[in-house]
């Protein structure tokens, strides 16, 4: 049948032609004022995260020293290995900032003797040597100046900085010959404007390195307190923060004006005697849940206990020691614009048929 | 600081664990089938583990 005959009937239809004259202006006019939807200037504002909560976890976290410090493990494990992205780069960085420093963890990575165990001389200067100075910034005063009395301080020019929000940047276009991040930005509400800013103070042809918890961290965590919370009170309420995938990370990087991107993954899994010892060393860290619409107060101890039983049930395997929780790290690098820069040719450019350099064969 | 003084999870999680065959059961009443949990599917089970874990908490 073609659409021609299905629609015939319906135009000729009396009721169709009634001409309807009275009360027919109001909604003649307010139909002419119909145009095509689009969004409302300016970014819509992402709340994820509430900033001040995020803010005291972190600033009681530090304040408990010993424990702050105890449960730094991650993050000085992440920083070191970032920071060995940097032996890639044969570059000097007269001018670099840490964004979300922590506790200036970054600063401890790139101070330690030799980071380079393949290096030809069989020993490598600390990275440190080839950065003039490093401005380390974060919310926290408590947790920025923590070790600020700490012997790694001598050993590079630093320069600690607190400020109000990590989200607006104080800094002028074109400051620093590389930014680098190290588990902070999983916790910013508005990821592709963070991003857009750290492309603007960047210099051109300089790098962005960051490091950030991702997709599957802790989804044990995230499952079993699922699970007891739906047994125990009939629904779920989130107790594990949300966050950024893998596969979104190049698109944001991408977005923000980013060249050459290298994203990768890593995981590390950490053996706990018990889920409370986990979720004490996630507070101890200042990594805490900061939800906006979290449920407030304490997660209830029938709760707790179920979610203990669980956990083990549903994650331990055989012959392992403890509990595992799994911090899934992305590692992104990305390079502001510059001259020079090595650049993908124009699509349809290429003069070798991949299949021939490949052997050939069917697909 | 934190030395000198217990703190309440660390007890708590200290009592939890004098009863991990009441755990084991609950685990494994509740990940039996894990994309059909109810509430209170597996009371029978957490009242034991509730019951075996109040009793190791009043213990000195």
């Amino acid at each position: 049948m073609s659409l021609a005959r299905v629609f015939r009937p319906a135009v000729r239809s009396p009721r169709l032609y009634t001409p309807r004259t009275p009360t027919y202006t109001a909604s003649s006019s307010c139909l002419s004022r119909r145009t095509y939807a689009s969004q409302t200037p300016g970014n819509p504002v992402m709340e994820v995260f509430n900033r001040k909560t995020k803010h005291l976890q972190k600033d009681r976290a530090a304040r408990n020293i010993d424990e702050s410090r105890k449960t730094d493990y991650i993050k000085d494990e992440v920083a070191t290995r970032l920071c060995e992205r940097l032996l890639d780069i044969k570059r000097t960085f007269p001018q670099v900032l840490d964004l979300g420093a922590n506790s200036c963890n970054i600063a401890r990575a790139l101070t330690m003797p030799d980071p380079d165990p393949d290096a030809p001389g069989g020993s490598s200067p600390p990275l440190s040597t080839r950065i003039s100075h490093l401005t380390c910034i974060d919310t926290s005063e408590a947790l920025l100046h923590r070790d600020a009395d700490e012997p790694f301080n001598s050993q590079m020019a630093l320069t600690r900085q607190v400020v109000p929000n990590l989200e607006s940047l104080p800094f002028a276009e074109n400051s620093f010959d590389a930014v680098l991040s190290s588990l902070s930005i999983h916790w910013i509400n508005d990821l592709p404007s963070l991003l857009a800013q750290v492309n603007s103070i960047l210099k051109p042809d300089c790098p962005f390195i960051a490091a950030m918890f991702g997709g599957d961290t802790l989804f044990e965590l995230r499952t079993s307190l699922q699970l007891a919370d739906l047994e125990r009170r009939g629904g779920v309420s989130p107790h594990v923060s949300p966050l950024a995938d893998v596969k979104d990370v190049g698109g944001l990087l991408n977005k923000a004006g980013f060249k050459m991107l290298t994203v990768d993954v890593e995981d590390i899994v950490v053996e706990f005697p018990d889920t409370f010892a986990l979720m004490q060393d996630l507070q101890a860290m200042g990594e805490n849940n900061a939800i906006l619409h979290r449920e407030l107060g304490p997660i209830s101890r029938d709760v707790l206990l179920a979610n203990e039983a669980i956990y083990r049930q549903l994650h331990m395997q055989e012959g392992d020691r403890g509990v595992p929780a799994t911090f899934r790290l992305i590692y992104m690098i990305g390079w502001k614009e510059g001259e020079g820069q090595a650049k993908p040719l124009e699509r349809g450019s290429g003069q070798l048929n991949l299949k021939d350099l490949l052997g050939g064969g069917s697909f | 600081m934190a030395s000198t003084k217990t703190r309440p999870i660390e007890k708590f999680a200290k009592a939890a664990s004098k009863c991990s065959v009441e755990a084991a059961a609950y685990g494994k009443c509740v990940v039996a089938d894990y994309n059909a949990v109810q509430k209170d599917i597996c009371a029978k089970e957490f009242m034991k583990l509730k019951d075996c874990f109040l009793a190791a908490s009043k213990k000195p």
